[in-house]
């Protein structure tokens, strides 16, 4: 190739890419020259300076038709652009939330690090929602897991967060053998890694036989990638590394990372198996591949539902809650794809934001709450509105968008998701039930904390000490949650018609 | 009536304010939700007056959109609407002007009325909703009122646990409510009322849908208004402040139950069976409370138990297509629940015991709370020329001319019953000895009898807009220009009213001789029947029935499977690690087998997976 083609690509489809990728690179530079003694929160406020950067460009983007660099390598479509404009949102949230990070033991020395590898999480993130290429999307999902495995074990002298980090990456490493080997099958098939190209051969495979190789290879991948979903069966790490990691990298592996999980994910499953056909032998022929794997799908979200919600009960420290919360989450969304309505892309969307504001609003409190003790117990949260009214009411309205109670986002993702498990044909009654089911099994932990929050007093000991003073950073943050929970959950028709009128329901998904 | 959508705002903009500035305003806060509330009423009665010569009012704009399906987001003032807006505003109104007196001196004073702003708010605008999703959002906000209101005296531990109990009882109704409001939805593609009605009246709804949807918002409505089974929790909310027992759990939450049935009346007019259900459900509901009633000692629980009682009146006029009468005594119960609430929260500001077999006398020295909670257990009873007789009697006759008799006698019964209770009430609390301990007991200052005045006129004359004897002016009114909701007024055979009025009167002497002249023994039915005076005392021992049924699985439920989580599977695994863990010698402490068992689990859902995936020859299908 030369130097012509190669300037003929519209790089600036990849500013946001670039940014993020400068803005690390130039971070890292500076803090192994910078002197010690510099405070390197600085560099939080740059990375925050650098991830908004990204999103104003993006925006920017917005407008422009669906760009292929390097054969697919790099793509930016609708699907692209609607995801990384969550993905960047989360990731500006949880560097506020990590700016304000102050554990007992103190981590000045390196915290420069922290700020860097969370952009480079997050580059590996938006490659993953970026690109049309096997390759470059596993390369993505390899940035983000990398850098997590490290942020989860940052705290060098914290000996849960060193656990955490060595348990996340063993599993880590064993879902990931899991989805390469899945995609060498498809690989294999196809004789291709990219992705358009896949779904124009897959159709017409030289024997009808194959097919059950695609299928071995589709649980492959899905059950590699419910790692970063943290679904089942793939899901018990992350109470674990829930606990152990720094709040701010829990909120990040609990929004950024498992959004970017569900993209890719939705990217493989409807370019490579939405297409693809049973063969022509046989009752089930011309049956959509992926409709017949609809049933496995909606077991699995079945039981991630399940088990988030039963096995969060039982739980009392509040990262725990949390955790099998989000692995709940996970749960719902996977109805959503399951479904495969019309509107799936509305809903999973919707909901992904929601749950990017709620979530990363009632880390922030958490973190609030435990990083100066290390004690995370639910009773952290006793008679807190006594002590601290606002941030009562905050985590009470975060509380009761996870719960999914009307006037919230949270509600309005639920109602999204719900009503598509509905109205896909056929309708999935069995797995709406287990979702409302499930749903209001949530109520009873959600609850408890609430109790907590405006039926219990404050322990003694924390009578007049208890006064919580709350850092910029982290009062940004809370605010932006608070506000954007509420608001789409009142008006979100506001979300939905900048979705509808951007991204034209993603029709140049597979062009 | 096109601005009538400020009425709910007037107690949202009182909720923030108080939530604000409460704190620097201190008792001055309640002055500030009680002019808020004011200008609700006022604005209330307007568009009231405005209806009556005017034709129902809708207002509304597309609020979400998922797919071609609209959802909308407004409000509408119909006949319905607009009464149920005054009694809501006017109660809350006045509950807002009692507490000033009753709350005195409470360190969370601001907040208590802030709480009541944010259930005044949700519950007008629960009564504005023009369709089943806007209903249920606001239906779920006046659940989170009632159940900050009901823990506001958290420090008590009944408090909390009655708050959570509300909270939880109600939402297994509201599940009924939300899937067969999802079950509408699917089937006529839309959450508004006129739609829903016109496809019933289409016929675009097959009857099995009609029936099953109808009573799964049924079961809504039974949680909300207390009904049997899950009634439970309505007694025990009696653990939140008395106004607060008055505005929501006599007058205004859980009539919403009522309302929601009225509110949809043609769908449920569509199904017999469902007719059946709430019918069935009511009368039971009204008997059984009505028994339990007869034997408690503490006077909220008395009116809590009366209340549920009442509710399944409601429900029995409903279900047996009296849709007037159901809204007319919706209405008058309203006032005169209310108004014995407050006189028994200003009883129990006096005596500070809420145990009537430890008050007594009180006749003499509540001078004016007397008189009035007389008026109130007049009206309850059904005594003649007092509001409740009118609406007890259209209950009677829609039951009766229903053609379902033993429905008809069971009401009679528990009105013999509620006449006995309720005087038995007055009798022990305000007749006979004076306690020693009693001493200092002083009327109510005039903030707290003032509302209670209104309210006795109300529970007096509200009865006489809709009469057989001066006209039915409410009942032509609530029906006009709408077939499906029946008649205005039902001729029903004169004995009806004689047989009410003796029944009540009957239930009155027998409360007379046992705790007025005292020549009947009061202790005739716990020595006669024991068995049958610790049913009753004890509620028919549901509450220890559900801990033992409901509470107990879901709890079991839990633990086995967290055991599952933790021995079966990590069991398994722990086989399989402990194999790797002999094999390597050393293990250190972080690696403890655990890892191992993550990654275990997900290779063997994978395998699983496949293993299905090859038997079933590709696909489940």
């Amino acid at each position: 190739m030369d130097l012509d083609t190669l300037l003929s690509f519209e790089w600036g489809a990849m500013a946001p890419e670039f940014i993020i990728l400068g803005v690390a690179t130039i971070l890292s530079i500076v803090d192994l020259f910078a002197p010690k003694h510099l405070d390197r929160k600085i560099f939080g406020w740059i990375g925050f300076a650098g991830i908004l950067l990204a999103l104003a460009s993006l925006i920017n983007l917005v407008g422009l038709g669906p760009v292929s660099i390097l054969y697919d390598t790099f793509r930016l479509d609708g699907f692209a652009k609607a995801f990384k404009i969550l993905l960047l949102i989360g990731a500006a949230l949880v560097m506020l939330l990590a700016l304000s990070y102050k554990p007992k033991e103190g981590m000045e020395e390196y915290k420069g690090e922290f700020y860097y590898l969370l952009l480079a999480g997050l580059l590996g993130a938006m490659m993953m929602a970026s690109s049309g290429d096997l390759i470059t999307l596993f390369v993505g999902l390899e940035l983000l897991s990398l850098s997590s495995y490290i942020l989860a074990g940052i705290r060098k002298k914290h000996l849960p967060s060193n656990e955490s980090a060595m348990k996340y990456v063993v599993n880590g490493g064993i879902a990931t053998a899991f989805t390469l080997f899945g995609m060498s099958y498809v690989y294999g098939l196809t004789g291709t890694t990219n992705l358009i190209e896949m779904t124009n051969v897959l159709p017409n495979l030289a024997n009808a036989q194959y097919i059950y190789i695609l299928g071995i290879a589709f649980f492959m991948i899905f059950v590699g990638l419910s790692f970063k979903l943290a679904t089942a069966p793939f899901h018990m790490w992350a109470p674990d590394v829930y606990q152990g990691a720094p709040t701010p990298v829990t909120a990040f592996l609990s929004v950024v990372s498992k959004t970017a999980g569900f993209v890719i994910l939705i990217r493989i499953l409807l370019t490579v198996f939405g297409n693809a056909f049973a063969g022509n032998s046989g009752v089930a022929a011309m049956t959509n591949f992926l409709v017949g794997m609809q049933d496995y799908i909606a077991f699995l979200a079945a039981a991630t539902m399940i088990i988030g919600n039963v096995v969060a009960l039982r739980q009392r420290n509040i990262k725990r809650v949390f955790a099998y919360s989000s692995i709940a989450h996970a749960g719902y969304l996977l109805v959503a794809v399951t479904a495969m309505s019309s509107f799936m892309f509305d809903a999973l969307w919707f909901y992904l934001g929601a749950y990017l504001f709620m979530n990363v609003g009632a880390f922030a409190v958490i973190q609030l709450l435990t990083q100066h003790t290390d004690n995370e117990d639910i009773g952290v949260f006793a008679g807190l509105y006594k002590r601290a009214p606002w941030l009562a009411v905050a985590m009470g309205v975060f509380i009761l968008s996870l719960a999914g109670i009307p006037g919230t986002a949270g509600f309005i993702g639920k109602l999204n998701i719900f009503i598509g498990a509905l109205a896909s044909e056929p309708a999935h009654y069995v797995l709406a039930s287990v979702m409302i089911a499930t749903t209001v099994i949530s109520y009873f932990y959600y609850f408890g904390v609430l109790t907590q929050m405006f039926f219990r007093p404050a322990a003694e000991d924390e009578g007049e000490g208890g006064k919580i003073r709350v850092p910029v950073g982290l009062s940004i943050a809370l605010v932006i949650c608070v506000v954007a929970t509420i608001v789409f959950g009142l008006f979100p028709n506001i979300a939905l018609d900048f979705f509808h009128t951007n991204f034209e329901g993603f029709a140049d998904f597979l062009q | 009536m096109e601005n009538a959508w400020i009425i709910p705002l007037f107690p949202l903009i009182s909720f923030l304010f108080l939530l604000l500035f409460g704190r620097r305003l201190k008792e001055n806060s309640g002055y500030v939700g009680m002019a808020l509330t004011f200008l609700s009423l006022i604005y209330s009665l307007v568009v009231l007056f405005d209806r009556f010569n005017h034709p129902t009012y809708k207002a509304e704009a597309t609020w979400l959109a998922i797919g071609d399906v609209q959802l909308t987001a407004g409000f509408e003032v119909n006949q319905l609407n607009a009464l149920m807006l005054v009694i809501v505003s006017l109660v809350s109104f006045l509950v807002h002007t009692y507490s000033k007196g009753y709350m005195h001196g409470d360190d969370r004073f601001h907040i208590f009325y802030a709480y009541l702003g944010l259930f005044t708010f949700a519950m007008l605008g629960l009564v504005v909703s023009p369709n089943l999703l806007q209903t249920y959002i606001f239906w779920e906000l006046v659940g989170v009122g009632s159940f900050l209101l009901i823990g506001f005296y958290f420090y008590k531990e009944e408090a909390k646990a009655a708050a959570k109990k509300a909270f939880i009882m109600t939402r297994i109704g509201d599940v009924g409510l939300l899937i067969g409001m999802i079950l509408l939805f699917w089937q006529v593609g839309s959450f508004e009322y006129d739609a829903i009605f016109l496809a019933v009246e289409e016929g675009a709804i097959s009857a099995g849908i009609i029936t099953l949807t109808a009573i799964l918002i049924f079961i809504g409505a039974v949680g909300k208004s207390g009904q049997f089974p899950l009634h439970t929790w309505l007694p025990d909310a009696m653990e939140g402040p008395t106004p607060v027992s008055a505005l929501i759990h006599a007058a205004t939450m859980v009539a919403a139950g009522v309302y929601l049935v009225a509110a949809l009346f043609p769908l449920f007019t569509a199904s017999e069976t469902a007719l059946m259900t709430v019918a069935v459900i009511g009368a039971f509901t009204a008997i059984f409370a009505a028994s339990i009633g007869l034997v408690q000692t503490d006077i909220k629980r008395v009116l809590a138990y009366s209340t549920v009682s009442q509710l399944g009146y409601m429900m029995l006029a409903l279900g047996s297509a009296g849709y007037v009468a159901g809204v007319f005594h919706l209405m008058t119960h309203a006032f005169f629940k209310a108004l014995l609430f407050l006189a028994a929260g200003s009883v129990i500001h006096a005596v500070h015991t809420q145990n009537i077999e430890e008050m007594g006398g009180l006749w003499k020295k509540l001078r004016l709370t007397g008189p009035l909670f007389l008026i109130g257990t007049l009206a309850i009873s059904g005594v003649p020329l007092f509001s409740g007789f009118f609406s007890k009697d259209e209950i009677l006759i829609a039951a009766w001319t229903n053609g379902n008799p033993v429905l008809f006698w069971l009401a009679v019964i528990a009105a013999f019953f509620t006449a006995f209770y309720m005087f038995r009430l007055f009798f022990m609390v305000f007749t006979g000895q004076s306690r020693s301990e009693m001493k200092n007991v002083h009327e109510s200052p005039k903030v707290m009898t003032v509302p209670m005045i209104v309210l006795g006129v109300l529970a007096v004359v509200a009865g006489y807009f809709n009469t057989p004897w001066f006209g039915t002016f409410l009942g032509d009114w609530l029906v006009e220009g709408n077939e499906a909701l029946g008649h205005g007024h039902t001729e029903g055979p004169a004995w009806i009213m004689i047989v009410a009025t003796l029944v009540s009167l009957l239930g009155i002497f027998l409360a007379w001789l046992m705790y007025g002249k005292k020549s009947l023994q009061r202790d005739w039915l716990s020595s006669r029947m024991p068995i049958t005076y610790n049913m009753l005392y004890n509620k028919y021992y549901l509450d220890e029935f559900y801990a033992l049924s409901v509470v107990k699985t879901t709890k079991g439920l839990s633990v086995l499977l967290s055991y599952i989580e933790a021995f079966v599977v990590e069991g398994i695994v722990k086989g399989v690690a402990g194999i790797v863990h002999g094999l390597g010698k050393t293990g250190s402490k972080i690696q403890s087998g655990q890892v191992q068992a993550y990654g275990t689990v997900a290779f063997v859902g994978l395998a699983v997976l496949v293993v299905v995936y090859v038997l079933a020859g590709g696909y489940l299908k």
